[in-house]
């Protein structure tokens, strides 16, 4: 094979001119002429039936065009997830119901000639509440004569059937066990906080025709799910997506306002804007899924995993939203990362009043693998092992069978595993003499594998077209979404390293459902390996096209030409032609039109990662302080080191957070949001932040991805909080079972150990 | 509410913009003066999105009222380029360093990064950190982010340890 000329080069991405120079147009950038502002009207009572609405008093205020409750929109029950043909949804939810099931769920919406106007109407809109007992807790939820939140068949609140994965004999791998360990695991509710609030506008044609500018992860299913909540055939509904400021998952879900955005326009003859503000960013938004997880292990002595036995139980919040999909990627992610063959696992999820969980990277693979990697810590401890070395004990290998079913190739996570403790100096590390004074430094190993792709629920397909213009150029059309991952620039270098042009020569058209054949959307680690893989077939297609007409030109066999960077060779000779002469003989007018489309139905590779990590713990303040990590990725072949890199760094950046600080809470007793901004919601800002030494590697390529390359995406947020939890272990000799741990809970722990030293202490004395 | 007339020069060119009193700068440079480059990410000062350089320090554009810039002189992401469209060393920086991921953080933190090498040509890495505490970006981490200020500001800080001022 040729040497690569444009992937696995820091190629300059595609759309970073726009984005420096403040050109770069968000949703929220765009205005039409006649455009109309819209507000939502939000709910301060977390459940309750609507006994009354009454808005006439909104819709006299001069310059209010509509209002929008339950009373006057259509009544269609849906799911707010995007997959409506996988089996990962509920259809639970309707574009307005007479029923508030949290705390600032959207009631009503007003759309006006101006922001102001609109925020005044909302005070105008008079609300009767039937109020309902509220449930916050999954274990409220679960009580045998809990309220119903939603009047579906499940009982007890469940989203969904219990999931089940058993296979093996857990009790004979207990019986057989030296040691059991067992633990209760907690997350808490970690939120996207993606810069760009969500924002959506509409316009409708003389014709009936839906144009929708919206920042969305998932063009192709919000136009599926538009079109058949409103009645449309889908050919009438366009959606529009060019930047966006981040989703991180989230930005997968439908939030309600699209559908009212769409029929505030409709009523009003007038293109309407729908933005979210900050504050409903994270009450309208979705979070991470909080999580109980109880998990026994059984070991051997050398580390050996003998059975595996769990239960996890995630909140869903009002709706089920992924809570279906996060609950069996979780669930099954407890059977990965340390091999083990005897395994009993029950995974819940649960309905409270409280906000929406949803996809957030790491996608219950993250809760999964926190309560998983710490417990083989305790293990270790107990057994007297390095905890590093019996994670490298037990770690999947080539052969062994990833939660999808899909055999794992190669030997990435030990591969990581050995180059991080080398990296760090790990034995060394752990042999130093532990810090006794005020600040205590440690080291924590964390461990992490992770699916792109989201097979087997989803049948999952990626699409593209290669089109060669007449100057040899060419243009790739994806729906690929770009939430900020650089993926474009990455499908582009595909398609040129694929056709053999400068990476200059690949243009990137996307974010039209009218124009770029159909995407699965971005999201689950799968854009490089799904979309860029349809962009390589593609390219080839184009290429042999290519080549046969230069062939006949060239009076060779195409078999014995090669194209590098624009320029077409008989091998092995200094015979050359250019692409640009090759397409068009004649200036300007191409010989023929090469174009190919192509579609790839993906299987499933799994990337891996081992995040070695050195906190301080300030004894004094309880402050945990990160001074570096060193995160070692897995992911097959690199396309575009930079991003890969910036997605490394910024999970990290996340990880480091949802581990130490960031809870999206409520009040318990009402529902109501208590962190709704950036002061009280705490993310890891410059200062915060340690040096990252990322080492990236190649070593288990999957052999059907483009090039090799597997997903990166998720992968960085999910090692870093185990890690970290094992470092503070390390530096002060507390385990912590949950996320955040916060200062308070360091300086409790702390002292309940000196009471307990002391207490030790004077019954020798005595 | 009844508007009123403010002038002010943004990018070097002089505007007269009628707004509401209570209108912020940064709704009335998105919507009035057409100057969408500079970003509402929380509209309270928390996230940095929207800051912009006036009368030469970077303030964060939602707080303040656009009556309150009478006769200032502003600076946003759009005025960085040069006259002859050529970018900034910073924009130039920022590229070269795969600083921008999503870009909504960007305008803000490429004016802030201007006002603190306007004022200080060859920050440490602390003083670059200090800088931009208050512009939250939630893809990069930072690191590509500090990696482009300081490339930025290398001219500089070479001339200061070869004793030449800048």
């Amino acid at each position: 094979m040729k040497a690569a000329t444009v992937i696995g080069k820091n190629v300059r991405r595609a759309d970073v001119l726009e984005k420096v120079t403040g050109e770069a147009m968000y949703v929220a950038d765009i205005a039409l002429p006649g455009l109309l502002y819209a507000r939502s009207k939000r709910s301060n009572v977390a459940h309750a039936n609507i006994r009354r609405i009454d808005t006439s008093r909104a819709l006299a205020l001069p310059g209010v065009k509509a209002v929008l409750t339950h009373e006057n929109v259509p009544r269609v029950l849906h799911a707010g997830s995007p997959h409506p043909r996988s089996a990962s949804v509920t259809p639970d939810q309707y574009i307005l119901d007479n029923k508030v099931r949290y705390w600032g769920e959207t009631v009503a919406v007003v759309a006006a000639v101006s922001d102001e106007i609109a925020e005044e109407a909302l005070d105008l809109i008079e609300i009767e509440y039937e109020e309902l007992p509220a449930l916050f807790t999954v274990e409220d939820a679960m009580r045998p004569d809990a309220p119903q939140i939603h009047d579906r068949g499940l009982g007890g609140n469940l989203v969904l059937p219990p999931v089940r994965v058993s296979r093996g004999d857990v009790a004979r791998g207990f019986a057989e066990a030296d040691l059991i360990v067992e633990g209760e695991y907690e997350g808490g509710r970690p939120t996207p906080a993606y810069m760009e609030p969500n924002a959506c506008m509409c316009q409708w044609d003389g014709n009936g025709n839906l144009t929708v500018w919206i920042s969305t992860q998932t063009s192709f299913m919000v136009r599926g799910i538009m079109a058949e909540v409103l009645g449309l055939p889908y050919h009438k509904v366009r959606v529009l997506c060019d930047h966006m400021g981040g989703g991180f998952g989230a930005k997968q879900d439908l939030f309600q306002s699209e559908f009212l955005c769409a029929l505030l326009a409709r009523e009003t003859r007038r293109p309407v804007r729908l933005e979210y503000t900050r504050e409903e960013t994270f009450l309208g938004g979705r979070s991470r899924h909080p999580v109980k997880v109880w998990l026994k292990q059984g070991f051997k002595r050398d580390g050996t995993i003998t059975a595996r036995q769990a239960r996890m139980i995630f909140n869903s919040g009002a709706y089920g939203s992924h809570g279906p999909g996060v609950t069996n990627v979780g669930t099954n992610g407890l059977t990965s990362l340390y091999r083990c063959e005897n395994v009993e696992l029950e995974g819940l999820c649960i309905y409270t009043n409280s906000p929406i969980a949803g996809a957030f990277r790491g996608f219950g693979v993250l809760q999964a693998t926190y309560a998983l990697d710490i417990q083989m810590e305790e293990a270790a401890e107990k057994l007297g092992l390095d905890p590093a070395e019996m994670k490298l004990k037990t770690a999947v290998r080539d052969g062994d069978y990833a939660p999808s079913g899909h055999p794992v190739v190669g030997h990435g996570l030990l591969d990581c595993i050995q180059r991080g403790m080398k990296e760090v100096g790990w034995a060394e590390q752990r042999k130093r003499t532990r810090d006794t004074g005020v600040q205590r430094r440690g080291w924590g190993i964390g461990c992490e594998m992770h699916g792109a792709g989201a097979q087997p629920a989803i049948k999952e397909q990626g699409n593209a077209i290669v089109k060669m213009n007449e100057d040899g150029s060419v243009v790739l059309f994806t729906g690929a979404a770009n939430l900020g991952t650089g993926a474009h620039s990455t499908l582009a270098q595909i398609v040129a390293e694929e056709i053999g042009l400068k990476f200059e020569s690949v243009a990137v058209v996307h974010g039209d459902t009218d124009v770029v054949p159909w995407d699965i959307g971005a999201f689950a680690s799968h854009t490089t390996s799904i979309a860029g893989r349809a962009a390589q077939m593609a390219a080839a297609e184009v290429k042999r096209q290519l080549l046969k007409h230069a062939a006949e030109q060239m009076e060779v066999a195409a078999g014995d030409l090669e194209i590098s960077l624009g320029e077409i060779r008989v091998r092995g000779t200094d015979r050359t032609i250019s692409v640009r002469d090759a397409v068009a003989a004649r200036l300007g007018i191409p010989s023929l039109q090469f174009v190919a489309n192509a579609t790839n139905v993906p299987h499933k590779s799994y990337s891996f990662a081992a995040h070695f990590v050195e906190v301080n713990v300030d004894t004094e303040t309880g402050q945990i302080t990160v001074l570096q990590v060193v995160p070692v990725h897995e992911i097959g072949k690199v396309i575009n080191p930079i991003a890969a890199a910036g997605q490394i760094e910024g999970g990290i950046q996340q990880g480091i957070g949802h581990t130490l600080y960031e809870d999206y809470q409520i009040d318990l007793k009402t529902g109501r949001s208590l962190n709704a901004n950036f002061v009280d919601y705490k993310m890891p800002l410059s200062m915060d932040m340690p040096p990252i030494r990322t080492i990236i590697l190649e070593t288990a390529p999957d052999p059907e991805g483009p090039y090799g390359a597997k997903g990166i995406g998720e992968d960085p947020i999910v090692a870093i909080g185990p890690a970290i939890a094992s470092a503070v272990y390390d530096a002060i000799g507390v385990r912590f079972r949950h996320y955040p741990i916060k200062p308070e809970q360091v300086l409790a722990a702390l002292r309940a150990k000196e009471v307990a030293r002391s207490t030790t202490e004077e019954g020798v004395h005595a | 509410m009844k508007r009123q007339i403010v002038s002010f020069t943004v990018n070097g060119e002089a505007r007269e913009i009628a707004v509401a009193p209570n209108r912020s700068l940064l709704d009335a440079l998105r919507t009035e003066a057409g100057l969408t480059g500079t970003k509402k990410g929380c509209d309270v000062g928390e996230c940095g999105s929207c800051t912009i350089i006036l009368d030469g320090k970077p303030v964060n554009s939602c707080l303040v009222l656009a009556v309150e810039a009478e006769g200032a002189d502003i600076t946003t992401v759009e005025g960085l380029q040069a006259g002859d469209g050529s970018l900034h060393r910073l924009q130039e920086c920022f590229i070269e360093c795969g600083a921008a991921q999503c870009g909504f953080c960007t305008p803000g933190l490429l004016v802030a990064a201007k006002a603190l090498l306007d004022e200080n040509p060859s920050p440490t890495i602390d003083e670059i950190r200090f800088a931009i505490a208050g512009n939250i970006c939630r893809c990069t981490g930072y690191t590509k982010i500090l990696d482009a200020i300081l490339l930025a500001a290398q001219p500089a800080a070479t001339a200061r340890a070869q004793g030449v001022t800048p």
